[in-house]
């Protein structure tokens, strides 16, 4: 079982993606802005963060900027849900140095198999 | 459909009302961009946003459907933040807006309107057209993130201080958008700058905003001038330092202009495009 925090603004979204983790037997966690999450992330020490692009307070590229910035946290995989075009998610991933991407609307396959694959990469890792 | 709606002022609403009205227009929107109210409250400051002249559409029950803000300049007016809710699309509440706005507009005496449309918002650019704003330029928006720098720095660099940034970017040559015009640099406390001398005698400055954020900051709103010699030499050495004193600091470059002389240094420092804009105008009939 592993421990997934979510940060997301849109509450729908937020309960989609809980059911599926939860069915999986992870352990869910969310925040619902950048400082929220930020912080969540320091003190629960997630296995994986998923992480929406469009956030209230800060984007999520700067968010993502600070979580590979704090030390405790640095390594942790990040996976990008975004409405933006592909194109676009692929190289935010590159440059930002996060660990996969899915555009909005995903189906619940490819969110599961996202997940698997980057937990399992990072279990090898570890 | 079209339904019967009424236009009210925005300064009717609260900033934390408006912000969720807002929020909810942009759901589904090309390019996310939710605020939180602080931020709302930031954008109106800093663009001068008027409330008044600012629009709230509702139907007769009092069902909010969506919204518009107007910034005044001078002569000049902004549409920013036009919306209406994703279930009541097409019901004539967007035209209704633009309409309205473009009614305070004329009767204020302003000259001319300005927008920015996202590239491939079809049904946005279709009503402006509809409304009489005319395409004038293309603006891209990019971002940079940390990394190492492979450039080799040159040159003496001064940093400028909020009122040493205003007094280089007051004499900049171009049109800029209203988000980076001086005005809207003016109207933020994290206005900065630097000024670059090459060995060679060429020269150049950058204008930036570093917003401090509770836990990191952030750049933003760079403008980009070459007094003497090659931009692109110029452009990079002044990104170069720029990341240089700034390596953690996530960077949101907008409307930078699609023939801008420094877009070369910008890509060899790494920014890549999020998308385009395309500034609108209308003159008062």
């Amino acid at each position: 079982m592993a421990k997934i925090l979510y940060i997301e603004d849109i509450q729908d979204n937020i309960t989609f993606v809980e059911r599926i983790i939860k069915s999986r037997g992870h352990e869910f966690l969310y925040a619902q802005n950048a400082e929220q999450g930020l912080e969540l992330a320091i003190t629960s020490k997630p296995d994986l963060i998923l992480l929406d692009l469009g956030l209230p307070d800060a984007d999520g590229q700067t968010l993502s900027v600070w979580l590979r910035g704090n030390p405790s946290i640095s390594s942790t995989p990040i996976i990008v849900l975004t409405a933006w075009p592909e194109e676009v998610a692929r190289q935010t991933v590159n440059a930002y140095n996060l660990n996969g991407y899915l555009c909005k609307p995903f189906s619940l396959p490819s969110l599961v198999k996202m997940i698997d694959s980057v937990l399992e990469e990072n279990a090898h890792e570890d | 459909m079209l339904m019967k709606i009424e236009i009210i002022p925005a300064d009717r609403f609260t900033i934390q009302e408006l912000t969720e009205l807002y929020n909810q227009t942009r759901v589904d929107y090309l390019v996310p961009m939710p605020m939180n109210a602080d931020r709302l409250a930031e954008y109106v400051h800093d663009f001068d946003v008027d409330l008044k002249q600012s629009c709230i559409a509702r139907d007769m029950n009092g069902q909010v459907l969506g919204l518009s803000m107007l910034g005044i300049r001078g002569d000049i007016a902004w549409i920013t933040r036009l919306g209406v809710l994703p279930s009541t699309r097409r019901t004539g509440a967007g035209s209704e807006l633009m309409d309205r706005m473009l009614e305070n507009a004329d009767l204020l005496g302003l000259t001319e309107t300005h927008l920015e449309v996202i590239e491939n918002n079809e049904p946005a650019y279709k009503l402006f057209q509809k409304k009489g704003f005319v395409e004038t330029e293309t603006y891209l928006v990019m971002r940079h993130a940390p990394r190492p720098l492979s450039e080799s720095l040159q040159g003496h660099v001064t940093w400028l201080d909020f009122d040493s940034a205003l007094e280089k970017l007051e004499t900049y040559p171009e049109h800029i958008t209203w988000i980076n015009a001086f005005e809207s640099m003016k109207n933020s406390p994290n206005t900065e700058g630097l000024y670059l001398e090459l060995p060679n005698g060429d020269s150049g400055w950058l204008v930036y905003r570093n917003t401090k954020f509770t836990l990191r900051s952030t750049l933003s709103h760079l403008i980009i001038h070459t007094e003497k010699g090659d931009s692109q030499v110029v452009g990079t050495q002044l990104l170069s330092h720029l990341h240089t004193h700034f390596p953690n600091h996530d960077t949101y470059a907008e409307n930078i202009h699609e023939n801008d002389p420094h877009l070369t240094a910008f890509n060899t420092l790494g920014y890549f495009t999020n998308f385009a804009r395309i500034e609108m105008r209308r003159k008062k009939k």
